[in-house]
C-alpha cells in the first residue's frame, strides 16, 4: 500500500460536471481528490481486505442471530422494546440484506482492523461505484497507470446482481433519502439506477412526504402505496420517529431488513468481541458502563477480557456513542490523556463504546481509512477516504485507487 | 498452441475473476425528477394479450413471436391461477358490477367452497397478458384481465386497455402481481391520512436544518 502522486485528468471538474457529480467540492474543500492515488497490490487486496471482508459481515450475521433472541443484547443495543418482534421476525424471515461498508484500518502489513460497520445507511456509493472506475479507467486509457493495473471496484455489477437476486422482476422500489442532501441523493440514485438495471421499477420519494394511509400502508408523495422502501435514513430514527408503530402492521418490506438495526449499532463492536474475541480483525471492544464496573472491581460477564485488554486499552482507545453518524461523539484517549475529539456532539447522550485504538497509518499528513464494500454476502469492492485528523468525518477526501503488482 | 493446465485439485478455492472491476458503471447522476421521470418512461416491455387460450395458440403457431405454444398453456393456467388469488372480492354482484361493468362479474368458486359469505362476487377472467421480459434478463409473465368499466386492466390496476386482444409496449409494472392478502396493491393510489411521522432523526441531538430533512448526511 504506497500513495501515489499522479496526473490529474485534465478537466475533470467539467467531466464531474457533466455527470452530476456536484459534491466533488464541498465547504471549499475538495471532495473528490484525485492529485494522487493509494496503489495495492493484489494479494493485500484480496488477502487482508476482501476475504476478511467478506468473513466479519458472515460474523456480523451470527452476532444478529444472537443478538434478537437475546433481551440483554437488545437492550444493550437500545433497540426499542416495542420493536424488539420486528426485528427478530425480519431476522427468522430471512430477508435479505443488501449493502453495507465496512470502515477498517490497515496500512499494507499486518491484519485489516474493523473499526465500524455502517450496514445500515452508507454513503460515498456513486464515488466508490462510478466516478471511481471512470476515474481509472480514464487514467488508464491516457496512460497515466500502467496496462498491468486494476480496480477493485464490482460493486455496480455486483449491485445489479444482488437487486436481481432479492426482488422479483419488475418489482416497484421506493427509494426514499433527503432530497436536499446531494451526498445522500447521489448514493440512492446510484443504487436506483442498479435496481432499473435489475430489471425492477424505481421510483423517489422524498423522505418526509412519506404518508400513512387509511388502510395502515405507506404511501409516496402521490399517493401511490410503497410496496418495497429502500430508506436511506437510519433504523434507530426509524423505530424512534411518529410512525415507529406502523412500520410492522404497515406490512412494507423494508431494505435494509429491520434486523440491520443491529449492525448499524457500535454495540455490536463489543458483542463481535466477546463471541469472537482474539479474532486479527477485531479490535477489543467494550461498553463503557462495563469498563467502568470492571474497574471498581466488579465481577461482570466482561471482567475477564477486560482484564485482558487493559493494557491495549491504556495504550489507546477510542470511545463512540452507540448511535452516531460521520464520526460524531468520537473521542481519542492515549495513556490517560484526551489527543483528539470530534467537534460534532449531538449524539454524545447515548451510551458510549469504547475500542482500543488501531493506529492510523499516515500518508503526507492524512489518514486514510478503508471503506470495504460488501454486496450482499461478500464483499465487492473499495473506496478509500482520507483526512488529516484521525476521526474520518463528512468533509473528509475521497481518494481513488488502483491495483498494480 | 497447447496451454497446459495443472489438474485442480479439489481443495482448491473457486477461481476468482481475473479482473477485479466492473465492466460497466451507471455514471449519470442526474437528480431526483429525472430519476421519476426516467423511471416512468423507460420502464417499458413488450406484451400481448389474448382473450382465451385458443386465440394465443393460433398465433403461436404462425410465429414469429417472443413465446411459443406452450407458454400459452403455462400462462394461461397461470393466469387463471392469480385470478382466482388476487382479483378483487364484493359483497354483491351489483357493487361488483358497479367497478366492473354489466355482466362482467359472477360467483367466486374458492368462496362457494368455504361457505364464506360476505365478500362472494369477483370480475370474471376476460383473458390474459403476457409480457416478455427477455431484454431485462428475465422470462415470460404474465398476469389476468378483467373488465373495467371503460376497458380491462390486470388485477393489480396499474393499467387499464383498451381490448383484451393485441399487442403494445407496457409498463413493467402491469405484470406486478397484485396481493393476496390484505391491503392495495404496491403503486396503486391510496388515501393517505398523515403524512410527515419519518425524518426527525431522533438519535441524534441539535442537528442544524428545519423539520424532516435534515441537512446532514446520514451516511458514516
Amino acid at each position: 500500500m504506497q500513495k501515489i502522486t499522479v496526473a490529474e485528468r485534465p478537466g475533470w471538474r467539467d467531466r464531474a460536471a457533466e455527470v452530476g457529480f456536484t459534491f466533488a467540492d464541498m465547504g471549499g474543500e475538495p471532495y473528490w481528490d484525485e492529485t494522487s492515488a493509494y496503489r495495492f497490490t493484489l494479494r493485500q487486496i484480496e488477502d487482508d481486505i476482501e476475504d476478511p471482508s467478506t468473513e466479519l459481515h458472515d460474523m456480523c450475521r451470527q452476532a444478529v442471530a444472537h443478538a434478537v433472541t437475546s433481551e440483554e443484547w437488545m437492550t444493550r443495543l437500545e433497540i426499542p422494546r416495542p420493536h424488539w418482534d420486528f426485528v427478530e421476525r425480519s431476522w427468522a424471515n430471512g430477508e435479505p440484506e443488501l449493502y453495507g461498508r465496512f470502515d477498517l484500518a490497515y496500512d499494507g502489513s499486518g491484519p485489516a482492523k474493523l473499526l465500524e460497520y455502517n450496514a445500515d445507511t452508507p454513503t460515498s456509493l456513486y464515488e466508490s461505484a462510478a466516478f471511481q472506475w471512470l476515474w481509472f479507467e480514464e487514467s488508464r486509457d491516457a496512460g497515466t497507470l500502467g496496462p498491468n493495473t486494476d480496480q477493485f471496484n464490482t460493486i455496480h455489477e455486483a449491485l445489479v446482481e444482488r437487486w436481481a437476486e432479492i426482488a422479483a422482476q419488475g418489482e416497484d422500489i421506493h427509494f426514499a433519502a433527503d432530497r436536499d442532501n446531494p451526498e445522500d441523493f447521489a448514493t440512492v440514485e446510484a443504487m436506483a439506477w442498479a435496481a432499473r438495471e435489475a430489471g425492477l421499477g424505481a421510483h423517489f420519494t422524498a423522505l418526509a412526504d412519506i404518508g400513512l394511509s387509511e388502510d395502515g400502508q405507506f404511501a409516496d408523495d402521490r399517493d401511490r402505496v410503497i410496496g418495497t422502501l429502500f430508506k436511506l435514513y437510519p433504523w434507530e430514527d426509524m423505530l424512534r420517529d411518529d410512525f415507529a408503530a406502523n412500520l410492522q402492521p404497515s406490512q412494507t418490506r423494508f431494505i435494509e431488513p429491520p434486523w440491520k438495526a443491529v449492525l448499524s449499532n457500535k454495540g455490536i463492536l463489543p458483542l463481535l468481541w466477546q463471541m469472537f474475541p482474539d479474532h486479527p480483525n477485531l479490535l477489543p471492544a467494550f461498553f463503557a458502563a462495563d469498563l467502568d464496573a470492571a474497574r471498581r472491581g466488579e465481577r461482570g460477564d466482561f471482567a475477564d477480557a477486560i482484564a485482558l485488554a487493559e493494557p491495549l486499552l491504556r495504550r489507546g482507545h477510542v470511545t463512540k456513542p452507540v448511535f452516531s453518524r460521520e464520526g460524531a461523539g468520537v473521542v481519542i484517549t492515549e495513556n490517560g490523556h484526551e489527543t483528539e475529539r470530534a467537534p460534532d456532539e449531538s449524539y454524545s447522550h447515548h451510551p458510549q463504546v469504547v475500542q482500543a485504538l488501531a493506529p492510523l497509518p499516515d500518508f503526507d499528513g492524512f489518514h486514510p481509512v478503508l471503506g470495504a464494500w460488501i454486496l450482499g454476502l461478500r464483499c465487492a469492492g473499495l473506496g478509500v477516504r482520507e483526512d488529516r485528523t484521525r476521526i474520518t468525518h463528512n468533509l473528509s477526501r475521497f481518494k481513488p485507487h488502483f491495483i498494480e503488482g | 498452441m497447447t496451454i497446459q493446465t495443472p489438474t485442480p485439485r479439489i481443495s482448491a478455492p473457486a477461481a476468482r475473476p481475473a479482473r477485479k472491476r466492473s465492466r460497466h458503471v451507471a455514471l449519470l447522476l442526474a437528480g431526483a425528477t429525472m430519476l421519476t421521470l426516467a423511471a416512468c418512461e423507460d420502464d417499458k416491455v413488450d406484451a400481448q394479450a389474448f382473450p382465451d387460450l385458443d386465440s394465443c395458440l393460433a398465433a403461436a403457431k404462425e410465429g414469429g413471436l417472443f413465446f411459443t405454444e406452450d407458454d400459452c398453456r403455462t400462462q394461461f393456467a397461470a393466469a387463471e391461477k392469480e385470478h382466482l388469488e388476487t382479483a378483487p372480492r364484493y359483497a354483491s354482484k351489483e357493487l361488483c358490477e358497479q367497478e366492473h361493468g354489466a355482466g362482467a362479474c359472477g360467483g367466486d368458486p374458492a368462496a362457494q367452497q368455504n361457505q364464506g359469505g360476505g365478500f362472494s362476487f369477483m370480475p370474471l377472467l376476460v383473458g390474459y397478458m403476457m409480457g416478455s421480459m427477455l431484454s431485462r434478463g428475465g422470462g415470460i409473465f404474465s398476469q389476468p384481465m378483467i373488465r373495467t368499466p371503460n376497458g380491462y386492466s390486470t388485477p393489480n390496476g396499474n393499467q387499464s386497455f383498451a381490448s383484451n386482444r393485441g399487442s403494445a409496449r407496457v409498463p413493467g409494472n402491469t405484470f406486478t402481481r397484485a396481493p393476496s392478502t390484505i391491503g392495495k396493491a404496491p403503486m396503486t393510489s391510496t388515501q393517505v391520512s398523515q403524512r410527515g411521522g419519518f425524518g426527525r432523526s431522533a438519535t441524534s441531538r441539535g442537528v442544524s436544518g428545519t423539520g424532516g430533512g435534515a441537512a446532514r448526511s446520514v451516511g458514516g
